[in-house]
C-alpha cells in the first residue's frame, strides 16, 4: 500500500520552491546558501548558534585558555612577570613528590570508591528490584545522602570521626578499631576512611542507576530461565548481569568521572593529610590556583585531570556501545 | 484626615532629621553622603560587630557600608580576584597581617602614609600600640592597611586542674611543658596541652608560634629562608614530643576548630590561642569549662627573648577604586579605629584590640580581666615570627607539610626541615 505521507523529497521540492529567508543580510555577503541542502544547513546552524556560542564561551574558551596558560610561568600576584615555560609546569607535576602522591591517591581513591559503590549499589538494587510499597519507600529514603552537599558531608564525618570526642571516632579508638590518632589522623587509614565516606554518599546513586537497568530487563527471559531450572545466582550471573552491562558501565563512568575530581570531602576533613596520605590532584590544583595564584601550575594539573577524565569517558562510552550491541544482538 | 496625618508625620520626621543631622548636612560635613562602600570581611567575631556598627557610621557620615562576611580562603581568593581583575567589587578589605607583603608588592591596596601623616592628631597614633601598627599592615615602611583588630597570642589554662595538682600558671615554656606532662592523665581522658596538628596552614601557624617562643626563626638575618637551623629543629623535636606525650590522640588532625573544641570540651589543661576567643571560654552556652579558665601570658622559652606573638587584621583600601571612594573608605578606617568605636567594638565582642586606651578602660577591664595580658603582650609584642613577605603562602604550605609529616608520618625532624629549606629556597 502506498503511503499518503509525502516523502522528504516531496517536502524538499516544495520548500525548494519557497526559499527560506536568509539568516541575516549581513551574513549574505559571506555565504549565500544555494539550493535546499545549503539553506537547510544554514537554518540548522542558525538555530544551533546560541547553544554553540554558549558552549564555546563557557567550556571551549576556558579550556583553551587553560591549555595556553599551562605553558607559562604565570602568577596572578606578579602578572607582569609572565614568561614562557614550555613543559616546565607539566614536568613539575612528576618531579614533585607530593604531586606524584596526589596522582596515585586520586587513582586509588577513584578505583576503591567506585568499586565499593558498584558492589553495594548492585546489592541494594537487587534488594529493591521486586516492586512493592516497602521498596518504593526504601528507594526514596535511600536517596537522602545524595541530597546533602559534599562539603557538609565532609564536615559531618569530620565531627563524627574525631578521635577525642566524635560519636564514632572516640569509641572506635577506645575499642582499638582505629589507630591511636583516629581514622582520619592515621596515614594508614585516612584514605580508606574517605573512600567509605564517599561510598556512604554516592552508593545510592549507583543503586538507582542499576535499579533502573534492572527494571528494563525483559521479565520473560528471567522467567524462562527460572522455568528451565536456573538458580537465583545463575539467573543473575547468566541472564541479568550480561544484559545490565550498559547500565553498569554508565554508572561506572558517571561515578568514575566524579570521584576522580574529588575535593570537598578531602578539604573538609584532612586538607590532604596526614602527611600526604589523602592529597589528591584537585587539592593540589586548588592550592596552586587559589592559594598561590600560580595559574600555570594549576592549569597543568587541571589539564592532566581533563585528559584522564576524557580517556575514562572514551573507554566507557565504547564499552557501553559494545555492550548495547551485544544485548541487541541477543 | 489620613492625608493630613501622613503630611504631619512627614513634616515631623523631616524636622527631626534636620535636628539630628541637618546642621551637619547643611554645613557640608558629609561630603560622601549617599556613597556606598563594600567591605570584604573575614568571619572573625569582629565581622558581626562591623555589621552592627555600619548604621552608626551611616548616621554620622551618610556613607553606607555593606559588609560581606567571608571565610579565610574565600576572602583571599575573592579579594585577589577583585584586585587582579580590576573589578572594583570591594572598596575595603580586611587584611591579615601576613598578606601585607603580597598586597604591597602587587600594589593592590592604597599606601596610607600621607593620610596617616595628615590626620595623625585625629588618629591619636600614640594611643595605638607600635607593634600593632607595624605588624598589621606595614611592609618595608609603607602602611598598606590600617590596624583595627589586633590579637595577642595568650595561654589559656585550666585553673581547676592546676589548683588540683598544686601548680602555678607557667612562666616559661619549659615550665608549661613540665606542667603539661604532669597534668596528662590519659586514663581519665585529660591531656596537658593541645595545638593544631593538621596539615597545611593550621599546623604551620601554630608551630611557627612555638618556634618563635623557643628561640627559632623562619627567615635568616638576610631575609632568606633559614628553616633547618639547629634552633628550629630543636623546637620541632619539642613540638613532636608535646604531641606524643601530652596532646589528645586526635590532635594531629586538629585545625583551629578542633583545637578550640577540645579545650571547651574540657579535655585539655593548656592551649595557646589568639586573644580574640578568650571571652568565649567563660560562656556556659559555648563551653564546658566556664569559670575554670585563666588567660595568662604565653610563656617564652627560658633562654629566648621575652616577647609575645601578635597577629590580627588591618583594613586596606582597594587601589583600583576612584579617589572619592578611597577618601570615603579612609573616613571609615579613621572612624572604626577611633578610641570610642574601638571601645564599642570590644564591648560588643569584636575581640580585637589596637589601642592602649582600650586595654586600660575600667569598664572593659571589669568585663574582660585579660585585657592586662593583652596590654603586656602588645607592649612586648613580636609580629614578625610569621614573615610578611610575598612568598608567605608557599612557605606556610611547605612548613605545614613538613611539620605534619613529622607529627603524623613519623618523618625525622632534621630531614623534614632540610627538605622544607630546599623547597623554600626555590621561591627566592
Amino acid at each position: 500500500m502506498r503511503s499518503t505521507v509525502p516523502g522528504p523529497e516531496a517536502i524538499g521540492g516544495r520548500l525548494a520552491r519557497r526559499p527560506i529567508a536568509p539568516p541575516g543580510r549581513a551574513l549574505t555577503w559571506l555565504w549565500r546558501p544555494r539550493g535546499f541542502a545549503e539553506r537547510r544547513l544554514a537554518f540548522l546552524a542558525l538555530i544551533a548558534l546560541p547553544a554553540l556560542l554558549y558552549v564555546l564561551l563557557v567550556a571551549v574558551w576556558p579550556i583553551a585558555q587553560g591549555v595556553y596558560y599551562s605553558f607559562f610561568d604565570y602568577n596572578l600576584l606578579r602578572p607582569a612577570a609572565r614568561s614562557f615555560a614550555g613543559l616546565d609546569n607539566y614536568r613539575a607535576i612528576w618531579e614533585d613528590e607530593t604531586n606524584r602522591r596526589a596522582v596515585l591517591n586520586t587513582l586509588v581513591f577513584t578505583a576503591a570508591a567506585v568499586g565499593l559503590e558498584l558492589l553495594f549499589g548492585l546489592a541494594l538494587a537487587l534488594l529493591l528490584w521486586p516492586d512493592g510499597r516497602f521498596n518504593r519507600v526504601a528507594t526514596a529514603l535511600m536517596l537522602v545522602p545524595i541530597t546533602i552537599t559534599p562539603l557538609a558531608v565532609g564536615l559531618l564525618f569530620r565531627a563524627l570521626l574525631n578521635a577525642d570526642f566524635g560519636l564514632i571516632g572516640y569509641w572506635a579508638r577506645v575499642a582499638g578499631i582505629s589507630g591511636p590518632h583516629g581514622f582520619l589522623g592515621d596515614p594508614a587509614s585516612a584514605l580508606g576512611a574517605l573512600v567509605l565516606i564517599d561510598a556512604w554518599e554516592w552508593t545510592p546513586l549507583m543503586a538507582l542507576i542499576l535499579l533502573a537497568g534492572l527494571k528494563t530487563l525483559p521479565q520473560e527471559l528471567i522467567e524462562a530461565a527460572e522455568v528451565d531450572g536456573a538458580t537465583y545466582l545463575q539467573r543473575l550471573r547468566l541472564v541479568a548481569l550480561p544484559m545490565m552491562l550498559p547500565s553498569i558501565f554508565l554508572a561506572l563512568v558517571l561515578r568514575g568521572m566524579d570521584a576522580f575530581r574529588v575535593f570537598d570531602i578531602v578539604f573538609a576533613t584532612t586538607k590532604g593529610g596526614p602527611n600526604d596520605a589523602t592529597t589528591v590532584l584537585m587539592i593540589q590544583a586548588v592550592k596552586q590556583g587559589l592559594e598561590f595564584f600560580d595559574i600555570g601550575a594549576a592549569a597543568a594539573i587541571a589539564n592532566l585531570m581533563i585528559v584522564a577524565i576524557a580517556v575514562m569517558a572514551l573507554v566507557f562510552t565504547r564499552l557501553i556501545r559494545h555492550a548495547d550491541q551485544k544485548v541487541a544482538a541477543g | 484626615m489620613r492625608n493630613w496625618t501622613r503630611r504631619r508625620f512627614g513634616a515631623t520626621a523631616l524636622a527631626a532629621a534636620l535636628l539630628a543631622g541637618g546642621p551637619a548636612l547643611a554645613a557640608g560635613t558629609q561630603p560622601y553622603a549617599g556613597m556606598t562602600l563594600n567591605l570584604a570581611s573575614m568571619n572573625d567575631p569582629f565581622a558581626t560587630v562591623l555589621v552592627k556598627l555600619a548604621p552608626e557610621f551611616q548616621a554620622a557620615t551618610g556613607i553606607t557600608v555593606k559588609v560581606d562576611v567571608l571565610s579565610y580562603p574565600e576572602l583571599l581568593t575573592k579579594v585577589t580576584a577583585d584586585f587582579i581583575g580590576n573589578t572594583k567589587g570591594y572598596d575595603l578589605v580586611t587584611t591579615d597581617n601576613v598578606w601585607s607583603g603580597q598586597f604591597a608588592e602587587a600594589g593592590h591596596t592604597v599606601v596610607l602614609d600621607d593620610w596617616i601623616k595628615r590626620d595623625s592628631a585625629e588618629l591619636q597614633l600614640d594611643d595605638i600600640y607600635p607593634v600593632v601598627m607595624s605588624s598589621l599592615g606595614n611592609y618595608h615602611g609603607k602602611q598598606v592597611a590600617f590596624p583595627f583588630a589586633g590579637y595577642a597570642n595568650v595561654l589559656a589554662t585550666r585553673k581547676d586542674l592546676y589548683a588540683a595538682a598544686g601548680l602555678e600558671a607557667p612562666a616559661t615554656m619549659e615550665a608549661m611543658i613540665a606542667d603539661a606532662r604532669k597534668l596528662t592523665d590519659k586514663a581519665k581522658n585529660v591531656y596537658g596541652w593541645v595545638a593544631n596538628g593538621q596539615k597545611g596552614p593550621a599546623v604551620a601557624q601554630d608551630w611557627m608560634q612555638y618556634n618563635a617562643q623557643l628561640g627559632g626563626s623562619i627567615l635568616g638575618p638576610d631575609g632568606k629562608p633559614a628553616i633547618n637551623t639547629p634552633a628550629n629543629v630543636a623546637s620541632l623535636v619539642v613540638y613532636k614530643k608535646l604531641f606524643d606525650e601530652t596532646a589528645p590522640p586526635g590532635a594531629v588532625d586538629y585545625d583551629w576548630g578542633g583545637r578550640e573544641e577540645s579545650f571547651r570540651q574540657g579535655l585539655v589543661a593548656n592551649m595557646q590561642t589568639w586573644s580574640v576567643g578568650a571571652s568565649a571560654y567563660d560562656n556556659p552556652d559555648q563551653s564546658k569549662v566556664a569559670g575554670k579558665v585563666a588567660i595568662v601570658l604565653a610563656p617564652p622559652g627560658e633562654h629566648a627573648a621575652k616577647n609575645y606573638g601578635v597577629g590580627g587584621w588591618g583594613l586596606g583600601i582597594n587601589a583600583d577604586i576612584d579617589a572619592d571612594h578611597q577618601a570615603a573608605a579612609w573616613e571609615f578606617i579613621k572612624w572604626i579605629a577611633s578610641p570610642a568605636v574601638q571601645k564599642k567594638m570590644a564591648e560588643l565582642g569584636g575581640g580585637g584590640v589596637i589601642r592602649k586606651s582600650t586595654t586600660h578602660d575600667p569598664d572593659l577591664l571589669k568585663k574582660y580581666p585579660f585585657m592586662t595580658v593583652i596590654d603586656i603582650s602588645f607592649t612586648n609584642g613580636n609580629g614578625e615570627y610569621r614573615p610578611r613577605i610575598p612568598q608567605y603562602p608557599q612557605i606556610q604550605d611547605i612548613l605545614g607539610s613538613a611539620v605534619n609529616a613529622v607529627l603524623a608520618g613519623g618523618a625525622d625532624p632534621q630531614a623534614a626541615l632540610d627538605e622544607a629549606q630546599k623547597k623554600a629556597m626555590k621561591l627566592f
